[in-house]
């Protein structure tokens, strides 16, 4: 009886052991690809071919030699513009859409927006045909346009998203505003956009990562070098420079550094949203 | 004062209406009015009924490939990613000191776009100097020529696209996992049931709404797969068509060959197969909560 409570402690404790060896081994997994590519960054040419994840003399010029190669910090300023105009339209078309559903009675509100609801299904790959041809029509094939105006004006997801959010808040909220006289949009801009900075910070970090990330749409839009995007860059650069890969990994690093900062700050408004966001189904 | 909120909302929803019905809603009727139709998309468009479904499903010998390797890609990613997540996520669900940490390390791959994903998987599927042959080499097994080889492109695109995946299928099951009431684990141990024994027969059953999510996205996710697949192995589906699937075949068809009207027609397909799991699962799903 007195023997039995130590080797359930010794039990435990290798079972807490297993545990954290298990956690080690699958954060490892995740993780070792992209350490291989940070070493690779400043490797050597002549070093890529040695297994080492500490390279002996880090060449800082790797980096250098990414901007000399490609307009890669003008691709980068595109970037920045792009996703700043598109999350900051997305942010506010969205939550004044999604005030409406939430809030506001007016004819045909659900109807429209189970018509909303059925539009998430659809895939850019339907799409992207006719998409190509209206932006064409419109004149804006290879120019910025192309990649802003289809998104700036809101999406969908996003009203649905900030519709979604708008419904957990109280009524309570608002009606003394309301009593007081407040017209529907002093209500929004008052009210509940103030609180709903949970719901706006989700939204903007996806549209952010979304506009960051794509690849489809800048690939059939863009050809010209000083408006396109880094994840363009980076895909020509590939196929100009085709093994030279500490080159490469220098840019795909700095394509992926301003993300991790992004997701370090915002990971749970990242992890949550990406979560709210299998919803929709996209 | 009910006039005066309908007249504010049709303001506050009118931009955005007008952006989904441009650009979403009209390109799905367009392409859908285009799958009828033959155009290269500069000419004239002809009016071809069911011709272009009927090339697809009888003399594009493309399409079976496509077809083929399509189903191959969806296994080979959803069944990896499936099975590794229920481990991820129990094993994450134990809630030992440093979770938080382990999670965090875990789930960036979610942070990384597929274009450089894939272009730094491309480093570690190098067959002279990545990462993947030497860790081979040194246990005695020669290089293998993972995205030179058609077979073996296809196992690569399938390795990578797992790892993409895992993450946020973790996330779902684990959100279901935090769910499942702690006292019916407690009973089940005063009962004498196993770790396993509870894992099977009280997780499983219990978060099987999320894994039937986590099925048709991943579904949905593969059959439409192109970034990953384009960068890896290039935009003509691999080598000798090792990794031609129908996201690269609309592409091609599309952007390549400039035939508007057989790449909606396939992707019109492939929408309609995708819409009607969907909607299969919804009602298996809803079938299933009114059982119980």
């Amino acid at each position: 009886m007195t023997a039995a409570p130590a080797r359930w402690r010794t039990r435990a404790f290798v079972r807490a052991g297993a545990l954290y060896l298990a956690l080690i081994a699958m954060a490892w997994c995740a993780l070792l690809p992209i350490l291989w590519a940070l070493a690779g960054s400043v490797k050597k040419q002549s070093e890529v071919t040695t297994p080492t994840l500490i390279p002996r003399n880090p060449q800082w010029s790797n980096y250098r030699a990414v901007f000399a190669e490609m307009p890669f910090a003008r691709m980068f300023l595109n970037t920045i513009v792009y996703a700043g105009c598109i999350t900051a339209g997305q942010v506010f078309f969205c939550s004044l859409a999604g005030y409406a559903f939430a809030r506001l009675r007016f004819p045909g509100r659900d109807v429209l927006f189970v018509a909303y609801l059925a539009t998430l299904m659809v895939p850019l790959t339907v799409t992207v045909v006719p998409q190509f041809v209206l932006i064409r029509i419109l004149g804006w094939t290879d120019t910025p346009w192309a990649l802003i105006v289809p998104s700036v004006f809101g999406s969908a997801f996003g009203t649905y998203l900030m519709r979604q959010f708008f419904r957990t808040l109280p009524i309570e909220l608002e009606e003394a505003a309301i009593i007081d006289g407040c017209s529907p949009w002093q209500v929004y801009r008052r009210v509940l956009l103030p609180n709903a900075k949970p719901a706006v910070m989700v939204l903007a970090v996806l549209t952010w990562v979304n506009v960051w990330n794509d690849f489809l749409w800048p690939l059939v839009m863009i050809q010209r070098q000083d408006i396109s995007t880094v994840t363009l860059g980076l895909v020509w650069m590939q196929g100009q420079y085709v093994s030279n890969w500490p080159v490469l990994m220098a840019a795909s690093m700095l394509i992926l550094l301003p993300l991790l900062l992004i997701y370090a700050l915002a990971q749970k408004a990242f992890v949550r949203g990406i979560a709210l966001s299998g919803i929709g189904g996209r | 004062m009910a006039r005066r909120q309908a007249r504010a909302a049709r303001l506050f929803i009118a931009p955005n209406l007008v952006a989904v019905a441009v650009f979403l809603v009209f390109p799905l009727g367009f392409s859908l009015y285009l799958s009828f139709q033959q155009w290269d998309m500069f000419g004239p468009i002809r009016f071809t009924g069911l011709g272009n479904f009927r090339r697809l499903l009888t003399s594009d010998p493309l399409f079976t490939i496509a077809l083929r390797n399509t189903i191959v890609f969806t296994l080979g990613t959803l069944i990896p990613t499936v099975s590794i997540s229920l481990v991820v996520a129990a094993t994450l669900n134990r809630g030992v000191r440093g979770t938080g940490f382990f999670r965090t390390v875990m789930f960036l791959p979610l942070a990384i776009s597929s274009v450089v994903m894939a272009v730094i998987w491309r480093f570690v599927f190098d067959t002279n100097n990545g990462l993947l042959n030497m860790m081979l080499g040194r246990l005695g097994i020669g290089p293998v020529p993972w995205l030179v080889d058609p077979r073996w492109a296809m196992v690569s695109v399938c390795l990578v696209s797992v790892w993409k995946s895992i993450p946020f299928a973790t996330i779902v099951l684990l959100a279901a996992m935090q769910g499942v009431p702690a006292d019916l684990y407690e009973a089940a141990k005063i009962d004498g049931a196993g770790a396993i024994r509870r894992f099977a027969s009280i997780t499983l059953p219990l978060i099987r709404g999320a894994l039937s999510f986590v099925f048709v996205i991943s579904i949905i996710d593969s059959v439409q797969a192109f970034d990953q697949i384009y960068v890896l192995t290039g935009g003509h589906g691999g080598p000798e068509t090792g990794t031609y699937v129908f996201g690269i075949m609309i592409f091609q068809n599309a952007f390549a060959f400039g035939d508007a009207g057989y790449a909606s027609a396939i992707a019109w397909l492939i929408f309609v197969v995708l819409l009607a799991l969907t909607v299969a699962q919804l009602w298996f799903a809803r079938k299933n909560s009114a059982d119980r």
